[in-house]
């Protein structure tokens, strides 16, 4: 039993980095990002998921039995909230605190003149990213962690200790959840490593948005000189996380660098320039990288064909899939592009329908992993779920 | 991890205070420190090991929380 279950993963992880060398598989691949529809699955709320890893783990190993998918994303809740409440970190919206039990956790972006960061704070960040997280950023972000030169406190050293400790917990944890991903439906952890654009990280924790916005007219060289700042600790913290098999990819995710949140002109001057030879760097260390291009990003599918072939995995979310295909499909492998609302009220026969699209338009020569377009949460209806994977078995053999 | 040399432009990363993975370099650690009977090396790659968990905390507080 344990043979064939060995055996079973062995396929699946054969199919599915064969797929994402943009080379064709004995089958599509389908690995699925399910998020809070696991909870839905598995009869959690959303805030069991995401305040308990161990009930999220258990939701993700039980869809993983479940359905025959190839690959799975460990927690693709992966805030575990208690951690963040630990750390005293207030930008979330917790599920059972703050908002519904029933909701996902939320992003709070504090208000234009409330930003993590302050204008006049570049050159800090740009001098010495570490000391300026630890030192202005976590005070800011935290409820309990201490101003540097101000009084210490009993908060102040527990957040510290907790929140190190819990972190720990938490990612050790991975390790056995992998292992039993493997052992006990033979489905492979679909990802492993972190990256974000250093433009990304200064929209999303430190200037906000709108902060941003402004900066990149007012400041031009400042946010710029940031970006590269933060870009070898980003590239580090990306390895430091990679699979030492470098079979499966470091998970890239992708927020608000493209048109029409940011220029075609400011996209070319910060974003680009910043995030390439990162990607350039850690493919030349024999890791590729999924960009989770949440969004749509057609209009920077040129900048992204200059990577190194097969360097990435490009994931579809309302990116227009064929024009993906066309301008990517011959370098990189490509998934997703299943539409979220379709999962949500469409019927079975309609998802079916869309996976036969998607398949013969860009799935001919392989290089294509099933997915949804974007995080499945649980407004996504089971059997349309089940049509997509069953649909996928049935259509997608080579 | 090794601290892989850079293939790209680095330029300002020269000018910064902590290379990454580093949030107390083992040199200002060493000045704190009486004269070293011991064996250096050991105590400066367990200092360095225990300091990275330092910089993943902070820089993972940043990107996956």
């Amino acid at each position: 039993m344990a043979q064939d279950m060995e055996k079973l993963y062995q396929q699946r992880l054969k199919r599915y980095v064969t797929t994402m060398r943009n080379e064709k598989p004995d089958m599509i691949p389908i690995r699925p990002f399910v998020a809070e529809f696991t909870a839905k699955y598995s009869g959690y709320t959303c805030q069991e998921v995401t305040h308990d890893y161990e009930k999220a783990f258990a939701a993700a190993r039980k869809c993983a039995a479940d359905f025959d998918w190839d690959a799975v994303v460990a927690n693709m809740v992966y805030v575990w909230t208690g951690l963040t409440q630990a750390i005293g970190l207030k930008y979330y919206g917790v599920p059972g605190i703050d908002i519904s039990p029933n909701i996902g956790f939320q992003y709070i972006e504090p208000p234009e003149e409330n930003a993590f960061m302050k204008p006049d704070e570049y050159d800090q960040l740009i001098e010495d990213p570490t000391g300026f997280l630890f030192n202005v950023w976590l005070p800011r972000v935290s409820s309990d962690v201490a101003v540097e030169g101000q009084p210490t406190s009993f908060r102040n050293n527990l957040s510290f200790l907790k929140g190190g400790m819990a972190m720990l917990s938490y990612f050790n944890a991975f390790g056995k959840q992998n292992e039993l991903l493997r052992t006990e439906s033979g489905t492979v952890s679909a990802i492993s490593g972190i990256l974000k654009a250093p433009f990304d990280i200064i929209a999303d924790k430190l200037r906000g948005y709108l902060g941003l916005v402004q900066d990149v007219l007012e400041r031009p060289k400042k946010v710029l000189a940031a970006c590269e700042a933060l870009m070898p600790h980003l590239t580090y913290t990306a390895l430091s996380g990679a699979d030492p098999n470098k079979n499966v990819p470091i998970g890239f995710w992708m927020h608000r660098g493209c048109v029409p949140f940011f220029s075609m002109e400011h996209f070319k001057k910060f974003y680009w320039p910043t995030l390439k030879p990162i990607i350039e760097e850690i493919w030349a260390q024999g890791h590729q990288v999924l960009f989770y291009a949440e969004g749509n990003w057609n209009a920077h599918l040129k900048s992204f064909a200059e990577l190194p072939d097969p360097s990435i995995v490009f994931h579809v979310d309302q990116s227009d899939i064929f024009e993906v295909h066309k301008v990517l499909g011959e370098r990189f492998c490509i998934s997703g592009g299943i539409p979220n609302w379709l999962l949500a009220t469409g019927t079975p026969d309609e998802v079916r329908q869309y996976c036969k699209k998607v398949i013969d338009g860009v799935a001919g020569d392989g290089g294509y992993i099933m997915d949804a377009s974007a995080i499945v949460q649980d407004d996504a209806k089971i059997e349309n779920i089940k049509a997509m994977t069953e649909f996928t078995r049935e259509y997608g053999v080579y | 991890m090794e601290c892989t040399e850079w293939s790209y432009p680095m330029s300002n990363t020269k000018k910064q205070k902590k290379k990454p993975g580093v949030c107390i370099p083992w040199d200002e650690k060493k000045k704190e420190l009486p004269k070293i009977s011991g064996d250096e090396k050991l105590i400066r790659k367990v200092w360095e090991d225990i300091d990275a968990l330092g910089y993943m905390y902070i820089w993972q507080c940043l990107l996956s929380f």
